[in-house]
């Protein structure tokens, strides 16, 4: 009897449900069901999405839990990893690892908790037939496999294979069903695309050939011990491949076409999530194997250009005219932040205080867009002057909106606050008190781009809006998954403790 | 004016950049780690013969699995963004033309099993094999004897996602019996060839359409 059921055992072992380890899953399970959503067919597979994001919801905050339980976790930026998954059974270098640590499952558990209401919203903005969501399913399917599988990916070849995957599918999703200023913004997001990943994969070429091997974790005491002229070339290709498709000032110039022009629910997925993927792969990379070549320069002209970034992105945001060109812009002015801390790098506070930002600004931003998209619909125009008396029709959005641009601002308590709070606590703690300021003037410039959508839908009356006709109805899906995003963007201040936990220090 | 200045910074900066790799690269010496002896020491449990073969479909089948993703999501973006127009009606070729590409695509089709067959062995496999049979498909198209496609039909989606779809299913299968793409030494050479015959007609059919999906652009 025992032994007829001992075929069982591999799968009923509860105790740590070997067979279920997420680092894989959670790359398959995706990939799983984009390849279904696809053979299912056009505009077909918003269940299999939301059933496939929901589990991998699941098993993203398993893995964190596994990682917080193991007592002694090595710190972000170790070469040894919390959790690890040797594919094929081989172990690098000869096959490929995965791995993880508290920063991969944090960023594994945003992409989770961005797309799981991002999906909500979509299946209820593509209306069946239209041409821009016949294939987004799919695409999302593939995008988010892509996503999870940088984030555990311990072998630089393997890297550059997710960068094109997430590539390669952002495009396809600006691109879908659009005319022919979308397809514009398309081509030229696939070509910074390309540039980009191209230069990473130079640099990885030449790090293969100056090493024999593309682990990371083979790699980095290799390139502590000695580093030729060679892989000093390779690391400024790999990083300004990675600066591009992450749009710091002044890459930015691709990204508020291509976000802006985008359905909504593809410009939130984009702006939350797409890049901050090459952000996590260049801080994972500064902080890992390329830590010894970086001098600290780089590090000082990294957040040059961030603070170029907040200001320029902030003055734009502010003159826009349409209302996701602003939204677009303060993508760019976000995104300044997170090179901020690459000074403060020293003291692991710096790091707590960029993942936050990647959290705030992903919740927010997903539902700053999301709140557009609705917006836009409502009025029928895409202007921040239309959105004139819009409150009356929309108090949830507009709300939302609200809420997410609290986080943007750095108001308390949201978690805005507490990413603005540690980068200024750490650079006065260090003595750069001119980071501080920086930190601070890009709340005040925030609050001026937020204010001016905000003033426009409550203070100016609608009074001649009103007269051009009934508006149509927006399915109240749409509105809630929306608040949903920014309530959480606002919310994740007061849990900031366990995120910090997750990150290594303090725990 | 300005045209012409630009170029010259844009070649003389190239020119900067090959002569520092070219010279940082005669400095180099051997690499540090030396992965061929360990690829050939465990080809006997890799299930094929042909080192390159290993690498591709066992040691860093997980690559290959994703680099798969990404040519079905190339094919994906193209159907996203061309929409769906009517295809063009085909231009038939001169006789004599139609005449030898009957004849060809029959050949090619062979050469494409061999292909798949000799990759356990030889440098071969589903990416060359694949390749010669979307050869095959457009060659017929450009004289005229089949039509370009319209949005694709259940039929043609699962011909052109089941070989990712076989290759992940085994991918995950092994995955509940400990790693991913774990493939057991005894039963290895028969998964990877029935991936690669997978493969094989997925990727003909994906390359296919990069063509065919675009040619009604070529009325």
């Amino acid at each position: 009897m025992t032994d007829a059921l001992d075929w069982l055992a591999p799968l009923v072992s509860l105790d740590r449900l070997a067979w279920l380890d997420p680092l894989a899953w959670l790359v398959v399970l995706p990939l799983g069901w984009a390849t279904l959503a696809f053979v299912l067919g056009s505009g077909r597979g918003a269940w299999a999405a939301l059933a496939g994001v929901s589990l991998q919801l699941w098993l993203a905050v398993e893995l964190a839990g596994t990682i917080l339980a193991d007592g002694a976790t090595p710190p972000v930026g170790a070469s040894e990893m919390a959790a690890h998954h040797a594919v094929g059974g081989w172990g690098a270098p000869l096959g490929i690892d995965l791995a993880a640590d508290g920063l991969s499952a944090a960023m594994l558990i945003l992409t989770q908790m961005v797309a799981l209401p991002l999906a909500v919203y979509a299946r209820a903005y593509f209306k069946a037939g239209d041409p821009a969501g016949a294939w987004f399913w799919p695409l999302m399917g593939f995008l988010i496999a892509g996503l999870n599988a940088l984030f555990v990916s311990a072998d630089l070849f393997n890297l550059y294979v997710t960068l094109e995957l997430v590539g390669l599918a952002s495009v396809g999703i600006v691109a879908a069903g659009g005319g022919a200023q979308q397809l514009a913004a398309a081509l030229r997001y696939l070509f910074v695309s390309l540039v980009g990943s191209g230069a990473y994969l130079l640099g990885v070429a030449l790090i293969y050939g100056a090493y024999g091997t593309v682990s990371i974790a083979t790699l980095t005491p290799l390139i502590a011990a000695e580093a030729p002229r060679l892989v000093w070339l390779a690391a400024g290709l790999m990083l300004v491949g990675l600066l591009l498709k992450t749009a710091l000032f002044p890459f930015h110039f691709w990204l508020p076409p291509a976000h802006g022009s985008a359905p909504a629910p593809v410009s939130a997925l984009l702006s939350a999530l797409v890049v901050k993927a090459s952000f996590y792969l260049i801080l994972r990379l500064w902080i890992g194997p390329l830590e010894p070549l970086l001098p600290a320069a780089a590090a000082w002209l990294a957040a040059l250009l961030g603070a170029l970034a907040i200001f320029w992105g902030s003055y734009r945001a502010i003159r826009a005219v349409k209302l996701k060109r602003l939204i677009a812009y303060s993508t760019v002015a976000q995104l300044g932040y997170l090179f901020l801390i690459f000074p403060l790098l020293a003291q692991p506070a710096a790091l707590q205080a960029g993942v936050m930002q990647v959290f705030a600004h992903g919740l927010a931003k997903a539902g700053m867009f999301a709140a557009a998209g609705v917006m836009i619909r409502a009025t029928g125009q895409d202007t921040v002057a239309g959105l004139a008396g819009a409150v009356d029709r929309l108090p949830v959005t507009l709300f939302a909106f609200g809420l997410a641009g609290m986080t943007l601002m750095g108001l308390p308590p949201s978690s805005g606050f507490l990413a603005k709070w540690q980068i200024i606590e750490a650079a006065l703690a260090q003595g750069y008190w001119i980071i501080a300021v920086v930190a601070l003037a890009g709340g005040l410039l925030a609050a001026l781009y937020v204010f001016r959508v905000l003033r426009q839908a409550f203070l100016v009356s609608g009074a001649d809006v009103a007269e051009r006709g009934p508006v149509p109805a927006v399915p109240r899906t749409l509105e809630w998954s929306a608040f949903v995003l920014a309530a959480a963007s606002v919310l994740l201040g007061l849990r900031g403790v366990e995120l910090m936990r997750l990150l290594g220090a303090g725990a | 004016m300005k045209a012409l200045a630009k170029t010259f910074v844009v070649v003389w900066l190239a020119l900067v950049f090959v002569a520092a790799a070219i010279g940082a690269m005669l400095e180099l010496g051997p690499a540090a780690l030396d992965l061929r002896a360990p690829v050939t020491d465990h080809l006997t449990d890799t299930g094929v013969s042909h080192p390159v073969t290993a690498v591709l479909l066992n040691y860093r089948g997980y690559d290959t699995l994703l680099e798969i993703a990404v040519l079905l999501l190339a094919l994906l973006g193209i159907l996203a963004a061309g929409g769906a127009a009517g295809s063009a009606a085909p231009k038939a070729a001169h006789p004599m033309l139609q005449a030898s590409a009957r004849l060809a695509a029959p050949l090619m089709i062979l050469v494409a099993v061999y292909l798949l067959w000799a990759g356990a062995f030889l440098p071969g496999g589903a990416f060359q094999a694949g390749a010669v049979l979307a050869a095959a498909a457009v060659l017929l198209h450009l004289v005229g004897l089949t039509r370009g496609w319209d949005s694709p039909r259940l039929r043609l989606r699962l011909g052109l996602a089941g070989g990712f779809a076989l290759f992940l299913a085994v991918a995950a299968a092994l995955l509940t019996q400990g790693a991913l793409l774990g493939f057991p030494p005894a039963w290895a050479g028969e998964l990877i060839m029935l991936i690669e015959a997978g493969l094989t007609v997925s990727l003909g059919l994906i390359l296919a359409g990069f063509f065919l999906f675009l040619s009604r652009d070529l009325r």
